[in-house]
């Protein structure tokens, strides 16, 4: 059986030799883009920190070890779900699982059968 | 199957730093963006396993870069301003390769909605790495907007510096 930890990633961020990112910039870089944030502090000096690949649309998010609030979890694919979209989808479906590799599946099986087209 | 490193040209790539939505300019010399991923079928499945840049900017350059979906997809691989090799020697060449690289004839756009990793850094003299744990990696499938074509390339903010970078992927 797995544990959740085992279906975590790896990030690292090494400004030991670098001015590193300021918090106001990786706040605003954060308020630009859909990605994932980074959580405060982490563009200064070595940060290193757990990820996971939601396995609903595949974004990967770091693993805050100073969150509090719950994290978002399908226990239906056993994975846990970034908080937007997936997360919030989760919860206002009543638990709807469409797991990304479902979605891959379904994609091979309709590219087998011609269905897909390039552009 | 066998992986696949991809990076940038040996002496790094100076991001041009591009809206979502709009066409990601080819790379000349060594600025421009990291590259785009497309299926070179509709079967084709990639497999990303590891992201890497390592900062050669002379001056403070914090830098966005983002790996993410396309949603208008790039066409016709042009000239290489990257380098593309198998992990292992032994490697016999794919018949159906994954078409990558960073100059093409239809430019590809980046997803407004779809980013899949932050990899914000400072190029001076900064590192970021990212290794996914065996069985959640980033993949892709087909090549279909959205969900065929992925793209490593720097976002709007920040001051874009050199940096060298490298992928491992694995095509199935």
């Amino acid at each position: 059986m797995k544990s959740k930890r085992s279906h975590e990633g790896y990030l690292l961020l090494n400004h030991t030799d670098s001015p590193g990112l300021s918090q106001d910039f990786l706040d605003a870089a954060h308020a630009q883009s859909t990605a994932p944030p980074l959580p405060p502090g982490a563009g200064r000096g070595l940060f290193e920190a757990p990820t996971f690949t939601c396995a609903h649309c595949q974004k990967v998010s770091i693993i805050n070890p100073l969150r509090n609030r719950d994290r978002a979890y399908c226990a239906k694919c056993d994975h846990y779900l970034c908080d937007d979209p997936c997360g919030l989808a989760y919860k206002v479906s009543g638990g709807a699982c469409r797991s990304y590799k479902q979605l891959t599946e379904m994609l091979y099986e309709q590219g087998l059968k011609g269905g897909l087209t390039h552009g | 199957m066998a992986k696949r490193i991809y990076g940038p040209v040996a002496g790094g790539i100076t991001p041009t730093a591009t809206a979502d939505a709009t066409n990601l300019a080819n790379s000349t010399g060594s600025i421009g963006y990291i590259g785009a991923f497309l299926g070179a079928s509709a079967i084709q499945k990639a497999t990303f396993y590891e992201f890497y840049q390592g900062g050669l900017a002379g001056a403070s350059s914090p830098t966005i870069f983002v790996v993410a979906r396309d949603s208008t997809l790039a066409a016709t691989l042009g000239s290489s301003l990257s380098t593309d090799a198998p992990m292992d020697a032994s490697t016999v060449a794919l018949g159906t390769p994954l078409l990558v690289g960073n100059v093409w004839t239809t430019l590809p756009q980046r997803s407004a909605t779809l980013h899949l990793l932050n990899l914000a850094y400072n190029a001076f003299g900064g590192i970021v790495r990212w290794v996914a744990a065996p069985g959640e990696e980033i993949t892709q499938i087909g090549n279909a907007v959205n969900t065929g074509e992925t793209s490593w390339s720097a976002f709007t903010g920040g001051t874009p510096g050199l940096s060298s970078a490298h992928c491992v992927y694995e095509v199935a």
